[in-house]
């Protein structure tokens, strides 16, 4: 047994006092996940003579990470939601590194899925079954953007002062990032935010929970199409539900190559039905503005992460990798703006 | 010396994948190591290109912002933000190029010069909705559009995914 496994199987057991031959098994790393380590294990346990068994999900701070987010922030906000919209059961969030070195917080596991882009996207069980991937994926979303997030007591992750600070308060938040990490100019991004300054959408309809990170990727899903899992929810917010349906459209997660949405449907399709879904409307000039920002956003943690490993805080090969592939985003920033 | 820095990049990256790929029974342990691949076919492509490349942008950098001292200077007079970017592009100006071809000295030049065409291009983006400007967004679509063309080169992942058609486009346009 490694010496995390043996770790993982003291901290179970101190968790389930009256459980009885705690054991974990199969422990391993998931990849993926820039901002976080994910750990898979299989735990077993007897509780009053009936045996139990639960496949976990560990999310432990990483040693440097391409995005800095608070653990818990993301922990609370995956516990508010549940059961109703698909995300993982919680169990614990451990705020120090006691247990397991660095914090980390203890989900459940949902098996049976996949969540790697090319198998949802390519393998043949899976493409059968597009129709209904992306017809959930929208409905989700809407779901996400209806929750009552006051009674959910989610108001701790600030509230937009009114309708129209979403979009400024976004544009400041990953100017900071640029300000804090990059290595080199970026007149791009630069001159890109200042267009956002001057461009800004109108106010948003609603303000609602923004998961921020909403795209094939971060979801599990069936080979039948049924997604079961809405993960990575470290950027989650409250903000303009657009942010979101601007988010799923940028190129980067365009997996095929085509125009495909997060390579599902068609553009005007995905709007179609989030609006019925949803209630909101679609505006366009919104949405290019979202793009715009989505794509400086997704630079801006590459800049992060590219920092980390010049700075020597972690040798994680995909961090300097990342931040070698800013100019494909620059490129697509340059196209939105129309320069 | 033989073998050069590309062949001897190549092998390691054979190596990797003849050798060491295979025999990782880890997920996480394959997804580093291809991970690494791909860095490695970063560095590869880069290498041969590196200093003519940033040789060449450094002098096309150095034409817009000669050519900006001559487009904002009727400017300069009623507008302090314009007169202090010209004050930065004159010392600029006249500062030597970089002491030797080491990478490290071409990146270092480089990097004042793209310094000062950010904050360049941060004052023609303020400018850029105030109609007594128009006559400076000929520069700035120029500044624009070299950025535009160092966006677009180099290898990219995402070329082979999600930018497959957008870079076939690109391609199309260009051979045109």
């Amino acid at each position: 047994m490694t010496t995390l496994q043996s770790r993982i199987q003291e901290y179970l057991q101190s968790k389930l006092p009256e459980a009885r031959d705690v054991t974990v098994a199969n422990l391993h790393r998931i990849p993926g996940g820039a901002s976080r380590e994910t750990w898979s294990v299989d735990a077993a346990w007897r509780d009053n003579g009936r045996e139990v068994s639960e496949g976990l999900i560990f999310r432990r701070d990483p040693d440097a990470s391409v995005l800095t987010t608070d653990r818990d922030h993301e922990y609370r906000v995956v516990h508010a939601v549940y059961g109703r919209v698909p995300v993982p059961r919680t169990f614990w969030s451990e705020p120090d590194g006691a247990n397991l070195d660095r914090p980390f917080f203890v989900m459940s596991r949902i098996d049976g899925c996949e969540t790697n882009p090319t198998r949802v996207l390519m393998d043949p069980r899976f493409f059968a079954n597009r129709d209904r991937i992306a017809r959930e994926f929208t409905d989700a979303l809407a779901r996400i953007h209806s929750l009552d997030w006051r009674s959910l007591g989610l108001d701790f992750l600030g509230v937009p002062e009114d309708l129209g600070a979403c979009a400024l308060a976004e544009i400041q938040r990953w100017e900071q990032v640029i300000d804090a990490d990059s290595l080199e100019p970026q007149p791009v991004l630069r001159g890109a935010f200042r267009w956002l300054r001057n461009h800004l959408p109108p106010p948003a309809q609603r303000i609602t929970l923004v998961h921020a990170d909403y795209r094939t990727g971060n979801f599990l899903c069936t080979p039948e199409g049924e997604i079961k899992g809405i993960l990575d929810w470290e950027m989650a917010h409250l903000g303009d539900p657009l942010e979101d349906v601007a988010w799923a459209c940028i190129r980067p997660w365009r997996w095929l190559g085509n125009e495909l949405i997060s390579g599902l449907m068609e553009r005007p399709d995905f709007y179609r039905a989030y609006q019925e879904m949803s209630g909101l409307r679609v505006d366009e000039d919104a949405i290019r503005f979202y793009e715009v920002l989505g794509n400086i956003k997704l630079a801006a943690i590459f800049v992060t992460g590219a920092r980390s490993f010049s700075d020597g805080r972690t040798r994680n090969p995909m961090m300097a990798f990342l931040g070698r592939n800013i100019r494909r985003l620059e490129l697509e920033v340059l196209d939105l703006i129309g320069v | 010396m033989r073998p050069g820095t590309l062949e001897s990049l190549r092998g390691v990256q054979a190596a990797i994948a003849d050798a060491i790929l295979p025999e990782l029974q880890a997920v996480y342990a394959q997804d580093v190591a291809s991970m690494s691949q791909m860095l490695l076919e970063s560095i590869a492509s880069e290498w041969d290109s590196l200093a003519e490349d940033l040789h060449g942008d450094s002098l096309r950098v150095r034409d817009l912002l000669a050519g900006a001292l001559d487009s904002l200077g009727p400017f300069a007079g009623g507008n302090e933000t314009i007169a202090g970017i010209v004050r930065q592009i004159e010392e600029l100006s006249g500062s030597p190029g970089a002491p030797s071809l080491r990478i490290s000295d071409l990146a270092a030049e480089n990097d004042r010069l793209r310094g000062l065409l950010e904050r360049l291009i941060v004052v023609l983006e303020d400018l850029q909705p105030d109609p007594r400007y128009g006559a400076l967004m000929g520069l700035r679509s120029a500044i624009y559009g070299h950025l535009r063309r160092v966006a677009a080169g180099g290898w990219s992942f995402w070329d082979m995914a999600s930018f497959r058609e957008r870079m076939a486009a690109l391609k199309s346009d260009i051979s045109r």
